[in-house]
């Protein structure tokens, strides 16, 4: 938190006070915002800091159990990688892929439900966005070759 | 006498305007139009704007071929963005993913209501029923005050607006069960994010480091999907571990509705305040539901006898900025009809919508054109209605989206986040942001942070720093004009009490703590 406000800080210095002398419209000028809303970050943090440092030490760290990050890091991967995806092989075949993955894995779905689950929503998906709100979500590489998706 | 007169005359105006939204053909395009509103509510990055937007095409043809003209064109929009009102309401308790911004305040207790507390059905009718309520005395009070209250708004300036906007921010600090550190924290970030993009007064691009993308800003319902959608599903699978099956009561019905209607008896007077202010809060130029349900909420809390349980499922959190959100949307449409400047952005369409059809916004618009305002008028007591009714017998089927298994219903909320946060600008990058944010939400929320200043800052960042430009401009940069009216002065120095309350608790426990150890030395 201390390091985004300094960074802001630094980044609109500039014209972080009010400046009367005309250059702005009522002598605030573009930084003064950020700058003081940084400023704000770092005070508080800076209290945050002193109180922590003051409190005991509860002995009890924030992953504590090996759950702790394993558990979201098995949801938190498989997101990143299907938004890395995304604008490879499109929208919906990564959806189809992202819930097929997730009933086989982790709802240890037959395979026939993972292939229904991984075609139906994809579908009911394009119906709804693309065809009943033409809402135009992203296509693979080869939308551009002429394929529908 | 006077008073009487004008009394009888606005409810002879306003059973005329019953007659012409009652007929069938109005009557059947209120019902679509709430009806798609509710489905547009309902889907995440389709917002009531947006979908207003949409379909103006389409009320061309209704404008001119229709049997009711330009009353019924208007009918049908206004019933698009009452069914978004309501619907909004559902993806945010129950997946906790805001189907609009104006419901980002219910992911704060109604999702906790929903889930933590198993009681899906009570928050979702709590909720209808609050908007019902908040939207019936805002129409109330659009029936007999319209006119006035738009020329009164008008005298509410900059200062004053800032003023608000302040005390939002010190009520969450001051009256906040968190550390009063980390909600100012959680606020600076916000104000900063919400600086994030092209300074709207000289143009210079903020906090960009050159970055296109981020130019136009960071718009505040990917960040808030992230924090909210994607925290909670990291936090969840931490907490109660990968595949959990919710359990939760499947008996809804008129139990429930029976319920709601004894919560609802305790908190009456909190939703009737709340729609009251929220309904002022509508009318001033520029501020939508959006910025009056964050207001509703921050009131209803800052009042509450039930503080802690704000933001662990306190059905208040629900009821208050509902009702104050349906009665600022209410009370948008009344600078745009008595005034011709659109209260909203989604008023800003329907005023679009009146200059496609041929007419004037403004005050001619009450003689000239007198079938249309009350015909709208009495559509926004019947939309309402309809809408209500719809999401009431809906609620069975809605609760049971909570019993789908977590398999299907995890991956679901991340591809709907997505199409969110995409479908907002269509940018991959919303998308980015929204991963990110939900990366820091959950961070924060193991760190215990909170989030709601966190989200209130971004939402009205924007806003307050506008305004208090504007007040700055007006006065020739001298800071005085903040406590130069009355309202704008007693506003400042609530604010500052507010800001004071936590070091005067800080001092009080001290001085407790110190007396018990002397009491036992």
């Amino acid at each position: 938190m201390i390091l985004i406000a300094a960074v802001a800080m630094f980044d609109s210095r500039a014209s972080a006070l009010p400046d009367l002398s005309g250059r702005f419209p009522g002598g605030l000028g573009p930084g003064f915002y950020p700058f003081w809303s940084a400023a704000m970050i770092a005070g508080a943090a800076v209290v945050v800091i002193y109180r922590w440092y003051g409190a005991a030490a509860t002995g009890e760290g924030v992953f504590a159990k090996r759950e702790a990050w394993t558990a979201p890091l098995k949801i938190a991967l498989p997101m990143i990688v299907m938004v890395g995806l995304i604008q490879w092989i499109g929208f919906y075949f990564v959806t189809g892929l992202y819930m097929g993955f997730f009933a086989r894995f982790i709802g240890r779905y037959r395979w026939i439900w993972v292939v229904v689950i991984a075609v139906v929503f994809p579908a009911l998906i394009y119906l709804s966005f693309e065809k009943g709100f033409r809402v135009f979500l992203p296509k693979s590489k080869l939308y551009e070759q002429g394929f529908p998706l | 006498m006077e008073v009487f007169t004008g009394f009888t005359s606005t409810l002879g105006s306003l059973a005329g305007g019953f007659g012409t939204a009652l007929q069938p053909f109005n009557l059947l395009l209120l019902s679509i139009g709430c009806f798609l509103g509710l489905i547009i509510g309902v889907l995440p990055g389709l917002g009531g704007t947006s979908g207003v937007a949409i379909l103006l095409p389409i009320t061309v043809f209704i404008a001119n071929a229709g049997p009711g003209g330009a009353t019924s064109a208007v009918i049908f929009l206004a019933g698009i963005y009452w069914g978004a009102l309501f619907g909004g309401v559902i993806t945010s308790i129950l997946f906790n993913i805001p189907g609009e911004p104006w419901s980002v305040v219910l992911l704060f207790d109604g999702f906790p209501l929903a889930k933590r507390l198993g009681k899906p059905a009570l928050a979702l009718s709590s909720s209808f029923f609050a908007s019902f309520i908040g939207a019936f005395i805002a129409t109330v009070l659009f029936t007999f005050f319209a006119r006035a209250l738009a020329d009164v708004a008008l005298a509410f300036g900059p200062a004053e607006l800032f003023a608000v906007f302040i005390m939002s921010f010190a009520t969450l600090i001051g009256l906040g069960s968190e550390s009063p550190a980390k909600s100012v924290m959680m606020i600076g970030l916000g104000l900063l994010l919400a600086a994030v993009g092209f300074d709207t007064l000289t143009g210079a691009p903020r906090l960009t480091f050159g970055r296109v993308e981020i130019l136009s800003g960071i718009g505040f319902v990917p960040v808030t999907i992230g924090l909210f959608g994607m925290g909670e599903i990291l936090a969840s699978a931490e907490e109660q571990g990968i595949g959990f099956v919710e359990r939760l009561s499947a008996k809804v019905g008129l139990k429930d509705i029976l319920e709601t209607l004894r919560e609802l008896r305790k908190r009456i007077w909190t939703v009737v305040i709340t729609a009251v202010i929220g309904f002022w809060f509508g009318v001033l130029p520029g501020h939508g539901a959006t910025a009056g349900s964050f207001l509703g909420y921050g009131l209803a809390r800052q009042y509450s006898k039930n503080k802690a349980n704000f933001g662990k499922g306190e059905i208040t959190g629900i009821m208050a900025p509902q009702a104050a959100a349906d009665a600022s949307a209410v009370g948008s449409l009344v600078p745009m009809v008595a005034l011709g400047v659109p209260g909203s952005p989604t008023s800003a369409v329907i005023m679009a919508g009146l200059f496609i059809w041929g007419l004037q916004p403004g005050p001619l618009l009450f003689i000239d054109h007198p079938d249309f305002v009350w015909g709208l008028t009495a559509s926004i007591y019947l939309g309402h209605l309809i809408t209500f009714t719809m999401c009431l017998l809906a609620v069975p089927l809605l609760a049971k989206i909570m019993h789908v298994p977590y398999a299907i219903i995890t991956p679901f909320i991340v591809i709907i986040s997505i199409i969110g946060s995409y479908s907002l600008n269509n940018s991959m990058f919303d998308v980015f942001i929204t991963i990110t944010f939900g990366f820091v939400g959950y961070w924060l929320r193991k760190m215990k942070y909170p989030l709601a200043p966190l989200v209130v800052a971004i939402v009205l960042g924007d806003s307050t720093e506008r305004e208090l430009r504007k007040a700055l401009i007006a006065s020739g940069g001298s800071p005085l004009i903040f406590v130069a009216s009355p309202l704008a002065a007693t506003l400042m120095i609530l604010a500052v009490i507010l800001l004071l309350l936590p070091v005067v608790r800080n001092v009080r426990e001290r001085r407790a703590a110190r007396a018990s150890v002397d009491h036992a030395a």
